[in-house]
């Protein structure tokens, strides 16, 4: 019976493997922009920053298809940004894979943000500032206070945008289509299967393929989010300057 | 030479601190809320104030006529605060070196094994701060600052967090800071004695502005000031060397000034200098040398000042250093205290507490 489970077809396997693709560069791509925007929105105040922070929040919101149609008109080869891009350095995203990942980081943009943001704003300001005392500029006090002691709150946020990532469809679709082997990820083969007769043992096959993967990721950021709490162990006190 | 003239305003509180220091070691005392941490704050750059100026020998780090405003990490002020603050995720030995490492090699005056020996603090240095004791974190951050090398160190209220114990074993440690260092400190507090225990030198804050700063006995003159301190329990704190155990009796005997103090046995090595703590509440007043009584020390000395504080009396008398006794208006009264009389000061043993050791 698992033996059977396990047996995929070219297809499936392509399923399989274009998903892990897209969500491995999907967590890539915005793990630095999304380390960024969450420490701008924990730590600084400057104009523009609840609209940021909506902007950022949107994909949460809107059903996915919104997102995916407007990344379409700007990014698509008619588009105003994707027809420069194609113009001027030859790049297309619009039913290709990399524009999976497109679609996919905006979507999964907002739940990395908000776990990081979360991470930062809980770290003491006070060791913040005893590190700006020592002698450490601002980028240093980034780099060796607020980023280490927020690690778990990243491991969090990316392992969050990781699953999303193997879970998105409206946009995807929307915005690069529904091409074997090119853009059809897991989701993606899970809906075409119940469109056709007979697609109901596949698609049984890759939705437990979609569930082990979700629950593995989750299992796995656990153990790492444990880990990490455990090295930043004994953290106290309170904020003053 | 430390320069400061600063203001701010934030809400109904105002900061208005002009206060020229001259002396290592200056206490910056005075009630919550006074506006202590905000001026250390203010000092270190981690608040900006309105205007002002401020400098440490000469070298200017915020004039706002000026437009300059140094970045707290260009200052070079140490901090040590109550809560310690060390980096949870590092070494103890990685949390000294932090500031360390950021300075040029010509810029260090202090270097790790120094400060390791200094606050005997070697064998932590692979432990990370949640397995330390709050005491020994106050000694890491300590340290941590001191290798920093900073022209200015800021005590906030180091040893508020500790119980009476820990405290006691951290004050040495201050002291040792203090004399082998040469960086100057403002040590910010209120207790009094621990305060004193370091130095004479005060600066007295209340509502955001310097009362007085000066000698301890001469600030007091002050009457805002010593009903100040008084409202805060007033200490007095008397230096003295070790001169004999008696652990038959139970007693240690100290020398302070010719006089010999009797105290509550404790383990110190003979000749050690030791501070101790007096409460002035725990010191009696009579005119003659009393017999028959339990109290085991009655030192001998001239008024110098009597002053009404609310419904008590603060006596100071000189023994060789400054005391000062509360009694009420009514004792005063009874053996017609005054000035430039010559009065004993009774101390019960038990009522001395030991500040540790003040010196080597």
């Amino acid at each position: 019976m698992l033996a059977s489970l396990l047996d995929f077809t070219p297809a499936e396997m392509a399923a399989l493997l274009l998903s892990l693709k897209v969500a491995f560069w999907c967590t890539v791509a915005i793990c630095v922009p999304g380390v960024a925007v969450a420490w701008l929105l924990a730590r600084k105040s400057f104009v523009g920053k609840s609209l940021l922070n909506s902007l950022v929040h949107l994909p949460l919101v809107l059903p996915p298809v919104v997102p995916g149609f407007l990344l379409l008109i700007l990014l698509g080869n008619q588009g105003l940004i994707g027809k420069w891009l194609h113009q001027a350095f030859g790049i297309t995203l619009a039913f290709t894979w990399v524009g999976a990942v497109v679609a996919s980081a905006v979507m999964a943009f907002p739940l990395m943000v908000r776990a990081v943001r979360l991470a930062i704003s809980q770290v003491d300001s006070g060791l913040e500032a005893a590190a700006q005392s020592l002698g450490a500029n601002p980028l240093r006090v980034f780099f060796t206070v607020t980023l280490p002691l927020a690690v778990p709150g990243i491991l969090t946020g990316l392992m969050l945008a990781f699953s999303r990532s193997l879970g998105e469809f409206g946009a995807t679709i929307t915005f690069v289509g529904n091409i074997a082997g090119e853009t059809r990820t897991l989701p993606l083969a899970i809906f075409t299967y119940t469109q056709i007769p007979g697609g109901d043992a596949p698609a049984m096959r890759l939705v437990i393929l979609s569930l082990l993967l979700a629950f593995g990721a989750l299992m796995l950021s656990e153990t790492l989010e444990r880990r990490a709490a455990r090295l930043l162990a004994g953290n106290g006190g309170h904020d003053r300057y | 030479m430390i320069d400061i003239d600063l203001h701010l305003h934030r809400g109904s509180f105002a900061l208005d601190a002009k206060l020229r220091i001259n002396q290592p070691v200056v206490g910056l005392f005075g009630p919550s809320g006074s506006g202590k941490s905000t001026l250390l704050g203010t000092l270190a750059g981690l608040i900006k104030p309105d205007g002002g100026r401020f400098a440490v020998d000469g070298d200017c780090l915020f004039d706002a006529a000026q437009g300059i405003d140094l970045p707290a990490h260009q200052r070079r002020i140490g901090l040590v605060f109550q809560d310690s603050r060390l980096f949870p995720h590092l070494s103890v030995r990685s949390n000294l070196v932090y500031g360390l490492d950021l300075l040029r090699k010509q810029q260090r005056r202090l270097d790790l094994a120094n400060i390791v020996e200094l606050l005997e603090i070697g064998h932590m240095l692979k432990q990370h701060p949640h397995q330390l004791s709050g005491g020994e974190r106050q000694r890491v951050a300590l340290g941590r600052a001191l290798l920093a090398s900073p022209r200015l160190l800021l005590l906030d209220e180091p040893l508020a967090a500790l119980d009476t114990r820990l405290k006691n074993q951290i004050l040495p440690f201050l002291r040792r800071v203090k004399e082998h260092t040469q960086i100057p400190m403002i040590y910010v507090s209120h207790a009094i004695n621990e305060v004193l225990h370091l130095t004479q030198t005060m600066a007295i804050i209340e509502g955001g502005s310097i009362l007085a700063h000066g000698d301890f006995h001469e600030v007091i003159k002050d009457d805002r000031v010593l009903s100040l301190a008084h409202s805060l329990g007033m200490d007095n704190v008397i230096n003295a060397a070790v001169s004999e155990h008696n652990s038959e009796f139970g007693y240690t005997l100290a020398e302070h000034n010719g006089h010999q103090l009797l105290l509550p046995y404790f383990d110190v090595p003979l000749g050690a200098a030791i501070s101790i703590s007096i409460p002035a509440t725990n010191i009696a007043l009579a005119r003659t040398r009393q017999v028959g009584i339990t109290i085991q020390n009655q030192l001998p000395g001239v008024i110098t000042a009597i002053r009404q504080v609310d419904h008590r009396v603060l006596v100071s008398v000189n023994i060789g250093c400054l005391v000062i006794a509360e009694v009420t208006a009514k004792a005063v009264h009874d053996l017609g205290l005054a000035p430039g009389q010559q009065v004993y000061c009774l101390i019960k043993a038990q009522a001395m507490r030991y500040l540790g050791a003040s010196a080597n």
